[in-house]
């Protein structure tokens, strides 16, 4: 079953002379597994469609499908649940509540859903550890590296049973290393079983994903095909 | 990771997270309020102010009279007794008989040869159930043989007594064994004796405890504490909470700035919390449980610092109001409602804001930015609506015999929050003038049309406080511009009235009395002679070091207006050769056919003036020894107190009349103002001779009102303002990088700060006069009985130059001298 | 790449044999230009005409020939070493001539020409990336290669992305100046 599918979503802002369409028409459809990227330069609707996949903003048309629950017509409080339990997010330079730790954090969504606080830092701390942040649980956000901010936000955006993974840039301010560490951790995740998207105009970010789509003034102009092993790729190679 | 997963179990949970919720939200605002909470200083310091401010006040206040049951000890009721007396033994039995205990204090006078001071010798049980609080040992020890004495500290020095000492006293010789004093009256100065020690008590006093009895039932003197201090409902508890509750409002207005601004500082967190999952009302609660946090922090502060302010002021307010107080003697209730108020009011400031926050797109909170200020009010109507139905109300009000209180309340409520309302206009009206402005001044109160969410409640706060210091002045120079109902202090105070008849003064005697005056005047005393009396005074004046002293006649005829509204009041004196002299009048000073001497300004000018002859019978116009349309002529050199002859009557027209004068009493010009301890010993002297005295008592001055009220309105203002603008420029920091990019230096800042300031200032006192003035017209216009509109001519002009033109100049230049370096805040704006 | 100053380099350690050449190149880039034998034997045979490099015998068998570098060998590795990798000249890239000849051909969208070009690139990288994927296996030398080539592919993405931009910016015509802001006006005026 697919984690996140979106039919023919549309968004408009304005209205008037002055309407702006953000997306159109967008098809897609991640299933567990699947790491996805979104590629297309600014102003090209990206992260408005992650905002709208991830009911954090209503489009004007189409139908959004998360977790098998369609979001039209879900009241505010049934979608903040749906993020809870299942959507994370991962934006790209400000993730963490300052005068949190990291582990509280990360335990932040839990604990919003009704899990003991006791409970919800034991999840967490198992979280972090997995991401080798162990080290750097009780530390608050402005103690933290850029990269180690980064992948705090992704041991919060998997947490619990959480399993569609949202992320916008996010390694948009970091070196090509940190960059590298967190596109990692999120392609880990989505081995695991987690479905993602990440939407970027990098296209070293993008390659790490198993399909990159194509957006162009909110539409969806292409996709990649499943790219071949890289044996493949180290066979036809000879002298350039 | 998959572990976990199992782990959670969707089993206690609910749609909204349940309590686990709530406490990681209130955890997070409260590890930031302790991150952050300098940018809520303001706001902090406020609500601690307004507290301490209110616990200090309230403990004077309700400390400050002597207690409702002062000379009773724990008794309910006191009889007092005259002796010898044949029938004291037989009711005291009485007195027994009907309700069990009674206790004794019998007293005799002591008489300090030489000297017009007299003090007590006491027989009292400093063991006794009812007049134990009467009584505290301050060291040696009680006496406890006939033969001992205790003296207090007055009469210890006096008659220059050390413990040890042997004392001839009440017919015997007594060793002094401790020192002693009055909790309840540190100006009773005795010496203490065991009960039935005095061989001649002139007096005694009972008490005792008749409960659901009516004192007058039992005797005709006896009184009960009940009747001391009659309920009412404005005492200084109320008072108080009446100031902190109009305190906390105008803080409420500046909370409800200050926590917009905290919530667009935190708006990335909130955009964050709500991706995360949060709900609206956990979104609300980020900001409310920080209002409360305030509150509770502002609370407890204040009631720590108002404990420690008024643990060091007790001992300087026991000597001035001369009784003991308790550490804990505080208004539990005040202390208990402003701190609840303290909470009430920051929790309410946060609604609003909290409301605006979950309003606001969650996509444009994440980026952080700014949504467009809010427009908001943009209709007047609600507050024209407003304005009308206070100006209704207030006239209704004005109109009323007797005030219509709640009409009054309710009027004031609707004009300040017209205020409100309305406040917001002015500001995109300012807007529209500084449009040519040079751009700093221009950007500056472009800034407060366009943030009017903040500059808005900001504006109406520095409206209200200028409100009222106007409606004060306004009030109180139409009151003490009344020169027919004559307000101001009674007398200066270097000058003391001694009356011939203890009744002369009412109420002033009465309030101030110590136990044994209360039995002096529960005897019906002959008035000796006049020749002795006035002797006697002389011997007060003496000892207080003064031979200045005046005798005042008065005459049997009274001055009236023969209008409605306010009439004449005051004592009408003879203008005798002796008082024109004391004062340096000369009899060319005014012309001979003068009636009536006045310093009231304006006195003179009133039409429709009758010299009435007073006593029994209807006041039908001028009879018999009346006279209509008397001289009057104004003689500023006059004193200016209530009670002192401020306008007399001249021999003239006492001829005329066919007038005897009597002798009323006598004016004591001291050399230097009275000490407490003066005033008490001239006070004790007076009556063992049924006389009276008259002291200045604490009623301020017009001019002292006026400037008060005009003070506490620009602090309040300044206050405001200092609070306010600053939020305000935080807000537009991003503008004044640009500007500062763009090459704009610290005249630029200096500019804007000042013009934010300036204007406010402006706006707020302009706003604040015009309603002020507006519910004054409405209320004089309808009440005749104040004299009307016209009562509004006397302007305090002072007061509204200061206002008006000196505070806004302030507060501009205050804004330019603190905006010259740049603030850190702008430096590195906070973003995580 | 130049295999030619690879080889030296690789002789400048040390005398080798062409089948250890061959192996030792291999290792130090990584295994991502594979290199055949025939192709190690033609460029030293060239090295040798040149005098860079001599043989320690003239055995009949290649592959029984050591090879040590000259003393004008080093000194032409040296001046490799010193000399900046040409750049200076702009290359004649296929795909900037195709783009740019693109533009002038009625019925083709040059948009979708870019998006091919673009896919195919970004198809490419994937398939670089995946190589870097388990980290626990990669080691430096092929991690610095494929790094190598996805930096490479990237700037002829973002050249297209660039392109793309441009002529859409272009096409719309001079840019309208942006309207005045009331404020500016009233100043205008008041002047």
């Amino acid at each position: 079953m697919a984690l996140l599918e979106m039919h023919r979503v549309t968004k408009v802002y304005g209205e008037g002379a002055s309407q702006v369409l953000a997306v159109r028409d967008i098809d897609l459809s991640v299933a567990a597994g699947d790491l996805l990227a979104v590629m297309g330069p600014s102003g090209s609707g990206k992260s408005t469609l992650l905002t709208i996949a991830g009911s954090l903003e209503d489009p004007t048309s189409g139908e959004v499908v998360i977790d098998g629950q369609l979001l039209s017509g879900m009241s505010r409080n049934d979608k903040a649940r749906l993020r809870r339990r299942s959507v994370g997010y991962v934006f790209q330079d400000f993730n963490l509540l300052p005068g949190l730790t990291a582990l509280e954090n990360v335990s932040l969504p839990l604990e919003l859903d009704g899990v003991r606080a006791r409970r919800a830092r034991e999840l967490a701390a198992a979280a972090l550890e997995e991401l080798g942040l162990d080290e750097r649980v009780a530390h608050f956000p402005d103690e933290l590296s850029g990269g180690e901010r980064q992948r705090v936000a992704i041991a919060r955006a998997t947490v619990g049973e959480r399993h569609l993974l949202l992320a916008d840039e996010p390694s948009g301010a970091l070196d090509s290393a940190s960059g590298e560490a967190v596109m990692r951790m999120v392609l880990a995740a989505c081995r695991r079983g987690l479905g993602a998207v990440v939407v970027t105009h990098n296209a070293q970010l993008a390659s790490w994903a198993d399909r990159v789509v194509f957006i162009r003034d909110g539409r969806l102009v292409d996709q990649t095909a499943i790219p071949p092993s890289p044996e493949s790729l180290l066979q036809q190679g000879s002298e350039p | 990771m998959t572990l976990a997963l199992e782990r959670v179990a969707p089993v206690h949970r609910s749609d909204t997270g349940g309590a686990p919720a709530r406490r990681a939200i209130v955890r997070w605002t409260w590890r930031l309020f302790k991150r952050e909470w300098p940018q809520q200083l303001l706001v902090l310091c406020l609500v601690t102010v307004a507290v301490a401010a209110t616990i200090v006040g309230a403990a004077v206040a309700t400390n400050t009279p002597l207690p409702a049951n002062e000379g009773f000890g724990t008794a309910q009721d006191i009889a007092t007794f005259s002796l010898p007396s044949r029938s004291f033994p037989s009711e005291l039995a009485t007195l027994r008989h009907r309700f069990g205990r009674a206790e004794v204090i019998e007293q005799a006078p002591l008489v300090l040869p030489g000297s017009v001071q007299t003090f007590q010798l006491r027989a009292e049980s400093p063991h006794g159930t009812f007049s134990q609080p009467l009584l505290s040992l301050l060291s040696g020890a009680y006496p406890r043989r006939q033969d001992e004495v205790a003296v207090t500290a007055g009469v210890a020095s006096a008659f220059r007594l050390r413990i040890g000492d042997r004392w001839r006293v009440g017919g015997q010789t007594r060793r002094v064994v401790g020192t002693v004093a009055n909790p309840e009256n540190l100006l009773d100065e005795f010496a203490l004796v065991l009960p039935g020690a005095i061989a001649e008590p002139t007096h005694a006093t009972v008490l005792f405890d008749a409960p659901r009895v009516s004192a007058a039932s039992i005797g005709p003197t006896v009184r009960s504490v009940t009747h001391q201090a009659p309920p009412n409902v404005v005492n200084p508890e109320s008072i108080s909470l009446a100031g902190v509750t109009l305190g906390m409002l105008l803080i409420a207005l500046v909370a409800v700035g200050g926590f917009a601004v905290l919530a667009q500082r935190r708006l990335r967190s909130i955009g964050m919390l709500e991706s995360l999952g949060a709900t609206d009302r956990h979104l609300r609660l980020t900001l409310r449980a920080n209002g409360v946090i305030v509150g509770v922090a502002g609370a407890v502060l204040g009631v720590l610092s108002g404990f420690a302010a008024w643990s060091a002021y007790r001992p300087s307010l026991e000597q001035s109001s001369h009784h003991v107080i308790g550490e804990l003697q505080l208004p539990v209730a005040v202390v208990v409602v402003s701190m609840g108020l303290a909470v009430l009011t920051t929790f309410l400031a946060s609604g609003h804001p909290a409301r605006q926050m979950t309003r606001r797109s969650v996509v444009a909170a994440l980026s952080g930015r700014p949504a467009p200020p809010p427009r908001v009010h943009r209709t007047v109507v609600p507050g024209v609506v407003l304005l009308v139905g206070a100006f209704l109300l207030l006239t209704v009000s004005g109109g009323m015999i007797g005030g219509g209180m709640p009409e009054l309340v309710l009027g004031l409520a609707a004009l300040i929050a017209a205020m409100i309302l309305l406040g917001p206009f002015f500001l995109s009206g300012v807007a529209e003038l500084g449009r040519r402005a040079p751009v700093a001044v221009r950007l500056a109160l472009r800034d407060l049309d366009r943030y009017r969410a903040r500059s808005g409640p900001a504006l109406a706060a520095v409206a209200l406080g200028v409100l009222i210091a106007v409606v004060i002045c306004v009030a109180a120079s139409a009151r003490y511009g009344n020169v027919l109902d004559y307000t101001g202090p009674n007398l200066a105070s270097d000058q003391m009235i001694v009356y011939a008849s203890s009744h002369a003064s009412g109420a002033v005697m009465v309030k101030r009395g110590g136990p044994e005056q209360r039995g002096n005047s529960a005897k019906t005393a002959k008035a000796p002679p006049l020749a002795v009396v006035r002797k006697s005074v002389l011997g007060i004046a003496a000892a207080l070091g003064t031979r200045d002293v005046v005798e005042l006649l008065q005459v049997p005829v009274t001055l009236q207006r023969a209008a409605p509204g306010r009439n004449f009041t005051g004592p009408l004196y003879v203008a005798t050769p002796s008082l024109l002299r004391a004062f340096g009048i000369k009899a060319s000073q005014f012309s001979p056919s003068a009636d009536i001497l006045s310093m009231r300004p304006g006195l003179a000018g009133i039409s429709g003036m009758h010299l009435l002859p007073s006593g029994p019978g209807p006041l039908h116009g001028p009879g018999p020894g009346g006279l209509a349309h008397p001289v009057i002529e104004t003689v500023s050199a006059l004193p200016s107190g209530t009670s002192a002859p401020n306008t007399v009557i001249t021999e003239h027209a006492v001829h005329e009349l066919q007038l005897s004068p009597t002798v009323s009493g006598w004016l004591v010009q001291a050399p230097a103002t009275l000490s407490a301890s003066q005033v008490a010993s001239a006070r004790q002297a007076a009556a063992a001779l049924g006389l009276s005295i008259e002291t200045k008592d604490d009623a301020p001055s017009g001019g002292q009102v006026i400037s008060y009220a005009t003070l506490f309105g620009i602090a309040l203002a300044l206050a405001v303002l200092a609070m306010t603008v600053g939020l305000l420029r935080s807000e537009t920091a991003g503008d004044l990088r640009t500007l500062a990019a763009t090459g704009a230096g610290s005249r630029t800042r200096r500019a804007l700060t000042a013009t934010t300031a300036g204007a406010l200032a402006l706006l707020g006192a302009l706003l604040g006069t015009i309603g002020g003035y507006a519910g004054a017209v409405a209320w004089f216009s309808a009440s005749t009985l104040n004299g009307g509109v016209s009562a509004l001519a006397n302007v305090p002009l002072r007061s509204l130059l200061f206002i008006l033109v000196a505070m806004p100049l302030f507060a501009a230049a205050v804004g330019w001298l603190v905006a010259g370096r740049q603030p850190p805040v702008i430096a590195h704006q906070p973003m995580e | 790449m130049s295999v030619r100053h690879a080889l030296l380099a690789l002789l400048s350690e040390g005398p080798k044999y062409g089948l250890q050449l061959r192996q030792e190149f291999e290792e130090r880039t990584g295994d991502v230009w594979p290199l055949n034998v025939g192709q190690v034997y033609t460029t030293l045979g060239r090295l040798e005409r040149d005098g860079l490099v001599e043989a320690d015998d003239a055995h009949e068998d290649e592959r029984q020939r050591g090879y040590r570098i000259t003393a004008e060998g080093e000194k032409e590795l040296a001046a490799w070493f010193g000399t900046p990798s040409e750049a200076g000249s702009p290359p004649r890239d296929e795909l900037v001539i195709k783009v740019l000849v693109a533009m002038g051909v009625p019925g083709v969208e040059v948009g979708d020409v870019i998006q091919i070009h673009r896919r195919h690139l970004v198809e490419l990288m994937q398939q670089w990336t995946r190589i870097k994927e388990d980290e626990g296996r990669l080691d430096l030398a092929l991690a610095l290669a494929v790094d190598a080539e996805l930096f490479r592919l990237e700037s002829v993405v973002r050249w297209l992305d660039a392109a793309e931009g441009r002529m859409k910016r272009s096409s719309l015509g001079p840019a309208p100046a942006a309207t005045p802001r009331p404020r500016l006006r009233l100043r205008a005026r008041s002047r």
